[in-house]
């Protein structure tokens, strides 16, 4: 998918004066945390869930040599051809020859971030494929030609109104009522059951793989990765090599984790593993099954210090949680993995130049470490990038120089308690009787879009240091 | 290519890794112990997972004996269809059933596109999750899973497990042999999706409704519980 993430400020203005998707987007940020915590709070001991998952997660990475080793042993033994992908061209090509080996027409595929990172889709249309996404939200957008705005919740930013007419426009059926969300639901049921029974190929990607056993796990709730799993001759599993842990029980209880906090539900609908292809024995399945493994930097950040990264889960709370996602929309963000977690990844899959906007895109609230199941502490690593961007001098000259300025003053404690006490007691003087500043001078970032509140008059270390002389 | 990419990738990720041996890390392994798992929503295991199969949007049926199930697997088809046809898969335990005291015609194999009813028989339950277990193979086609509206499932209790853990104990001998299945459902629920304004709608893609028959030691007492402890937890004042 191509980056867009230069044009990350420009883009969130724009969603902001969107004020009914601004709204729909506050509706979600009220809704979706109020679910997470209800099933957090169910399950019992969660925390030491996720501590449990972070050490097993942890221990994955650190021998990663060891269990991809081992899982590629019994993928390929359990009858499936497993390809190595260095680039995300790499990974459209071998799908691609693939498909052409196979003489297919059209591919039905599952919700796959991988894919989307890769810009598979694309690529397969221009090799004279027919493309299907078969998860609803995937299936909306690309009908709209747009992208995910959010990781699980693809098509969260439309209305059902919006896809309505999308529906009525795209579908040859007719007149008909769509009026509610069932009917839109029900209308892209027959419409994508067709394709699944037609579909040559199946792609879904992987939410674990198994090394001792050689499975994959698949966590859906609406099926679709099951029937592209299970109906067309040709199976693909596009992953990467991140997903890898030890054993069964461990995928488990990833999924545990994962389930409560992406939708707050107790358990998706369907928690499915496949080791290969069609058994003698069965009546369905596909004839032939392969695991595409792409790195795409993955190999690189594990040798970084942004290694804990790799042991996202894909669940998208630190989105449904993050101030500056629900205020900007996930498209503003340029690129497949908006909120949090996007801000670390794209600009580490990507370049720092080209995402300086995104990790400064934070107020550091604190929220997605709060809520992340896998304890990754995001503001950190945005932090560190941050400091990374500073080191490599990426970013506006002026916007570096008042850093390095405030820096500078920051350093010497008594230059700065001595600057900020006349500044707050001028400001105090001046604004005492508004109680707050429509203007400032250097500070139009803050005042273009909300108003200043005039300082109390005391400085911190002032009232500390009063209090403390009153204690003594 | 794809296997100078694999020599390269695999280069990285050692130079990365501990470069610890085998049993280092298998010991290591060894000592997170097992992982916490939810707490199930009442004592009995099989409660629990009732409790769980209504909070998945599931239905239940008690039928103990096998005359029981094919009575209820009767009655649900005539009172969604009208009718008494469905499939079920080849699992010998389905087709040792007297359907006949049941009214009921099925047909053996796999679903074609077009029949709405399917039949499983479950090789396991979990209470944790409210999932039921099913292994594919000759007398399990995955398609009877995903391709009717309503999907029936027969579970004998004895065959419920507390956790997910129990789970991959009781898979052992399947995936440690030969050939291991070439996969392993874990269903709980129709079908669902959230994805338009995040309201939830049943029959996505799959079944539109999943009804889970329980037989053998089995009483209509623990299914009334199970509905009282979901409307206590809905109305927390009411009596
Ligand atoms: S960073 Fe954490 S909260 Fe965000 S998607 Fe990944 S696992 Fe979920």
């Amino acid at each position: 998918m191509e980056l867009q993430s230069q044009h990350f400020t420009r883009k969130a203005v724009a969603a902001l004066a969107d004020e009914a998707a601004a709204a729909q987007r506050d509706a979600m940020a009220l809704f979706t945390p109020v679910v997470r915590e209800a099933a957090v709070q169910q399950f019992g001991d969660f925390e030491a869930l996720r501590q449990h998952v972070k050490r097993i997660r942890r221990h994955s990475l650190d021998n990663l040599d060891y269990y991809l080793a081992r899982f590629e042993l019994e993928a390929t033994n359990n009858g499936n051809q497993v390809h190595y992908a260095d680039s995300a061209s790499e990974l459209n090509s071998i799908v691609l020859d693939i498909c052409q080996q196979h003489d297919a027409r059209k591919v039905a595929k599952g919700k796959s971030m991988v894919t989307e990172e890769t810009g598979l889709n694309d690529y397969l249309k221009r090799g004279g494929l027919e493309v299907i996404e078969t998860d609803l939200g995937e299936y909306i957008i690309q009908q709209a030609g747009e992208t995910p705005s959010h990781i699980v919740g693809p098509a969260l930013h439309k209305s059902k109104e919006q896809v309505r007419e999308l529906f009525l426009e795209k579908h040859a059926l007719g007149e008909r009522e769509l009026e509610s969300i069932s009917d839109l639901v029900g209308e892209a049921r027959s419409v994508l059951r067709d394709h699944f029974l037609q579909a040559d190929i199946g792609i879904i990607g992987a939410n674990a793989l198994i090394a001792e056993t050689g499975y994959s796990m698949l966590v859906t709730n609406e099926g679709n990765g099951d029937l592209c799993a299970n109906l067309p001759r040709v199976l693909i599993i596009c992953t990467t090599l991140d997903r890898i842990l030890p054993r069964g029980e461990d995928a488990t209880a990833v999924q545990r984790l994962l389930v409560r906090s992406a939708t707050g539900q107790p358990q998706t609908c369907y928690t499915s593993f496949y080791s290969g292809p069609r058994r003698e024995t069965e009546l369905d399945g596909p004839l032939e099954t392969h695991i595409v493994l792409l790195d795409n930097q993955r190999s690189d950040i594990l040798a970084s210090d942004y290694r804990e990264m790799l042991q996202c889960i894909r669940c998208g709370a630190c989105l449904n949680h993050c101030p500056i996602f629900t205020a900007s929309g996930g498209h503003s963000y340029g690129w497949v993995y908006p909120g949090p977690m996007g801000s670390v990844l794209t600009p580490l899959l990507n370049s720092l130049e080209d995402t300086a906007a995104l990790p400064n895109a934070c107020t550091s609230c604190g929220r997605c470490a709060e809520v992340c199941p896998a304890d990754i502490p995001l503001p950190d690593l945005l932090r560190d990038l941050r400091h990374q961007q500073s080191q490599e001098n990426i970013g506006s000259p002026r916007w570096r120089m008042g850093l390095r300025l405030h820096a500078w003053v920051a350093a010497r404690p008594g230059l700065y308690q001595f600057l900020t006490t006349r500044v707050m007691s001028i400001l105090n003087k001046l604004g005492r009787r508004k109680g707050s500043f429509h203007k400032l001078p250097f500070a139009s970032g803050w005042t273009d879009q909300r108003d200043f509140p005039s300082p109390q008059g005391e400085s911190f270390m002032q009232q500390y240091k009063a209090r403390r002389d009153d204690r003594e | 290519m794809s296997s100078e990419s694999r020599s390269r990738i695999m280069a990285r990720v050692r130079h990365a890794s501990l470069g610890q041996n085998a049993a280092a890390i298998e010991a290591q392994l060894d000592d997170f112990g097992v992982a916490p798992a939810a707490e199930l929503p009442h004592d009995d295991t099989c409660v629990a997972f009732m409790i769980n199969v209504l909070r998945n949007q599931g239905s239940i049926d008690v039928a103990p004996q096998r005359v029981d199930v094919v009575k209820a697997v009767g009655q649900y088809i005539y009172r969604h269809y009208r009718s008494h046809r469905l499939v079920a898969g080849n699992d010998p335990h389905l087709a040792a059933m007297p359907w006949r005291d049941g009214g009921v015609l099925p047909r053996f194999g796999e679903i074609e596109p077009g029949e709405p009813v399917a039949l499983s028989y479950a090789q396991w339950g979990v209470a944790e999750t409210g999932a039921t277990i099913f292994l594919s193979g000759r007398n399990n086609p995955a398609r009877n899973n995903l391709l009717p509206e309503h999907h029936l499932v027969v579970l004998d209790v004895n065959q419920l497990l507390p956790d997910l853990e129990s789970l991959w104990q009781q898979l052992e001998p399947a995936i440690t042999g030969a050939e291991r299945p070439r996969a392993l459902f874990c269903i709980a629920g129709p079908s669902s999706t959230a994805d338009i304004e995040a309201q939830l709608v049943c029959g996505a893609h799959g079944p539109r409704a999943w009804h889970v028959i329980l037989t053998g030691e089995v009483r209509q007492e623990q299914l009334d519980t199970a509905l009282d402890v979901l409307s206590s937890k809905k109305n927390p004042g009411g009596s």
